[in-house]
């Protein structure tokens, strides 16, 4: 037994990957759910509109922050902020009432404001976009972003590293295709069955569990392109610097486990102190998820989720021409131009051969 | 004079302070077979990566069909790795048929000595198959050059002599073949032999032409383990040949002195390029 621990001890020791993961994990871990594993909201930024907004904003208890007095706007202003995302919260003071709304979207910040609104004897509140407030609503539409990021990165990663432990990626080094075709080539399916994945998950939330879809399927399909980009770069990535299938799954999960808890897909964003939301904010889930509640459960048009569909487009663009970059410089090494450069040099000079 | 379809000149190549080629000059002309020898790690593969442009030299140049390697050059090139580049979860034709496409859709007749089972996983063709599928692979769009890393390992005597007779007829038919072996019995059907040892070109030319006069000392004894172990004592290396010893280098007198007293009967005889080989690559 002992021969085999001092063996098991050398080959931990010399695979650093897998000794890093076992560092690094328990510190993430201890990070995430120490800081960021919160359901727990503090603060809610608030919107006061109608005649009475200043009067009403001064009399607000805690956690409410009252981030816009806005007299001249009317209900359906304050309907289209909650829709547009601009606040989770607007307060409606009419000359004849006060309304509170809420964004049921954010499912953790309206139910710590209906308790507050409780404990302090609001009149009336109505919750927009998800009224009963259930989990499934706002659930479905992030899990569709947790299965595009499986697919794109994990399965992507997997399958092109198979190509090089199998020594075929070489094979496809030789023939003559560029390194344009083979990635997109190699991407194009798992692109085409995330796409299925996608729409079956979309298609069972809403009519199995009758999840809410009020906005366009056009501009859902265009953030979810626009994901895919980005977990299928990653992965192709992933691939590049991992050398068999064991490094890429380890590489994926380590990619994917702060994706999944520091995205605002569980944990709310607001609740998590800003040395850890900064973090949720490199990463893709974090705006699809965004992309997606906000337009199945708000109906938000693109021109209100510019935000999110700009990040996404950046790090798309990113991380797709760094992985580009590095596939490229395998299929067609690095100084291959300046070689030919100077073999036509050599030639025009008289060399051999 | 032939056609030279692939040429290095003085190509170098270095890994950190590592030099694995050391200025090589290597040539294929259409029509030529030539065998590309060296022990493990001499920088057989790395000299094919470089030829095929899948690696950049330090320095020197590198030409295939007249120009630097390319994509364009690539596609007249058959290629059969060491790890034979098959997709084992796709079957043989299967496998056949994206070759056929990559090389944009050309299909050239098959000879029959690479005809394997069509419908079969690659994955779970014995590897004599698997080598053949590899070959058919290569030969599928005619190419006018091979590179042949190693296409006969593991292969048994049989596969084996159908695969070179492919090779032969390949080389006879007017393409280019570069191919590396560790059978001496294999090299011996090449035009030409390259040897490398340590990343320098120590030795060109027809086998015997790389053999020369170079001679061995055969030791003819009753028992030799005993005749092994004085020849070690002495600082020689010998090889066991059915039950005699040969010592290369061809140094009678040494020999002789080192195993008198042991009955055993030492004469000179013509290396083979086995012998020859190891003479060159352990200096």
């Amino acid at each position: 037994m002992w021969a085999m621990i001092v063996k098991e001890f050398r080959q931990m020791r010399r695979d650093r990957r897998t000794l890093a993961m076992m560092i690094v994990m328990p510190v993430l871990l201890l990070i995430v759910f120490g800081y960021a594993a919160s359901f727990d909201v503090t603060s809610i930024p608030v919107r006061v509109v109608g005649v009475h907004a200043a009067e009403v904003a001064g009399r607000l208890p805690a956690p409410f922050e009252v981030t816009a007095i806005a007299s001249a706007e009317d209900r359906s202003d304050a309907t289209r902020a909650l829709r547009d995302g601009v606040v989770p919260v607007v307060v409606v003071a009419d000359a004849d009432a006060v309304t509170v709304l809420l964004d049921g979207s954010e499912l953790f910040t309206a139910n710590a404001a209906r308790a507050a609104l409780a404990r302090a004897g609001a009149p009336q509140v109505e919750v927009l976009f998800n009224p009963d407030l259930r989990t499934s609503a706002v659930m479905v539409p992030g899990l569709a972003g947790m299965i595009l990021l499986f697919v794109g990165t994990v399965i992507t990663s997997l399958g092109v590293v198979r190509e090089r432990q199998t020594g075929t990626l070489e094979q496809l080094a030789v023939m003559p295709l560029r390194p344009r075709d083979v990635f997109l080539g190699k991407i194009a399916p798992y692109f085409l069955v995330a796409a299925l994945d996608l729409t079956v998950v979309v298609a069972a939330g809403t009519l199995l569990f009758g999840v809410p879809f009020h906005g366009s399927l056009l501009v859902l399909a265009l953030g979810a392109v626009l994901f895919l980009f980005v977990t299928l770069g990653t992965g192709v990535l992933i691939s590049s610097v991992s050398q068999n299938q064991g490094q890429a799954i380890q590489l994926a999960m380590m990619t994917l486990l702060p994706q999944v808890l520091l995205s605002g897909l569980i944990f709310p964003l607001r609740s998590m102190p800003l040395g850890v939301r900064w973090i949720g904010y490199l990463l893709p889930l974090t705006y699809f998820t965004q992309i997606s509640r906000g337009v199945m459960l708000r109906g938000a048009p693109l021109t209100t989720l510019w935000q999110p569909f700009l990040y996404l487009t950046l790090l798309g663009v990113a991380v797709v021409t760094f992985a580009m970059l590095r596939f490229r410089a395998f299929l067609a090494p690095q100084g291959a131009r300046r070689a030919r450069r100077r073999g036509v040099l050599a030639l025009a000079a008289g060399s051999k051969p | 004079m032939s056609e030279v379809l692939a040429g290095c000149l003085g190509v170098s190549h270095r890994y950190g302070d590592s030099t694995v080629l050391d200025a090589v000059d290597l040539q294929v002309s259409a029509g030529e077979l030539v065998g590309l020898l060296g022990a493990n790690g001499a920088g057989k593969t790395t000299l094919i990566r470089i030829l095929l442009g899948l690696l950049v030299p330090s320095s020197g140049h590198v030409r295939l069909f007249g120009e630097a390697p390319s994509r364009r050059a690539r596609g007249r090139i058959g290629y059969v790795p060491q790890g034979l580049g098959l997709y084992e979860d796709l079957t043989a034709a299967e496998n056949l048929e994206f070759t056929r496409a990559a090389f944009g859709g050309r299909w050239a007749v098959q000879p029959a000595a690479l005809t394997v089972p069509p419908d079969v996983l690659a994955g779970r063709l014995p590897l004599g198959l698997q080598r053949r599928l590899a070959f058919a692979a290569a030969f599928a769009h005619s190419p006018g050059l091979y590179v042949l890393d190693e296409p006969t390992s593991g292969v048994d005597a049989l596969a084996r002599t159908h695969l070179w007779d492919v090779i032969r007829g390949v080389a006879d038919s007017g393409a280019g073949v570069l191919v590396t072996t560790h059978s001496m019995e294999e090299a011996e059907e090449c035009d030409r032999l390259v040897m490398l040892t340590a990343g320098r070109l120590v030795a060109e030319g027809t086998a015997a032409d790389i053999i020369g006069d170079s001679e061995v000392v055969t030791v003819a004894c009753a028992d030799w383990p005993r005749a092994l172990a004085v020849l070690e004592n002495a600082g020689l290396r010998a090889a066991l040949v059915g039950r005699s010893l040969r010592v290369p280098g061809g140094d009678l007198v040494r020999v002789r002195a080192a195993l008198a007293g042991t009955g055993a009967i030492a004469g000179l005889a013509r290396a083979t390029l086995e012998e020859r080989f190891v003479e060159l690559t352990t200096g």
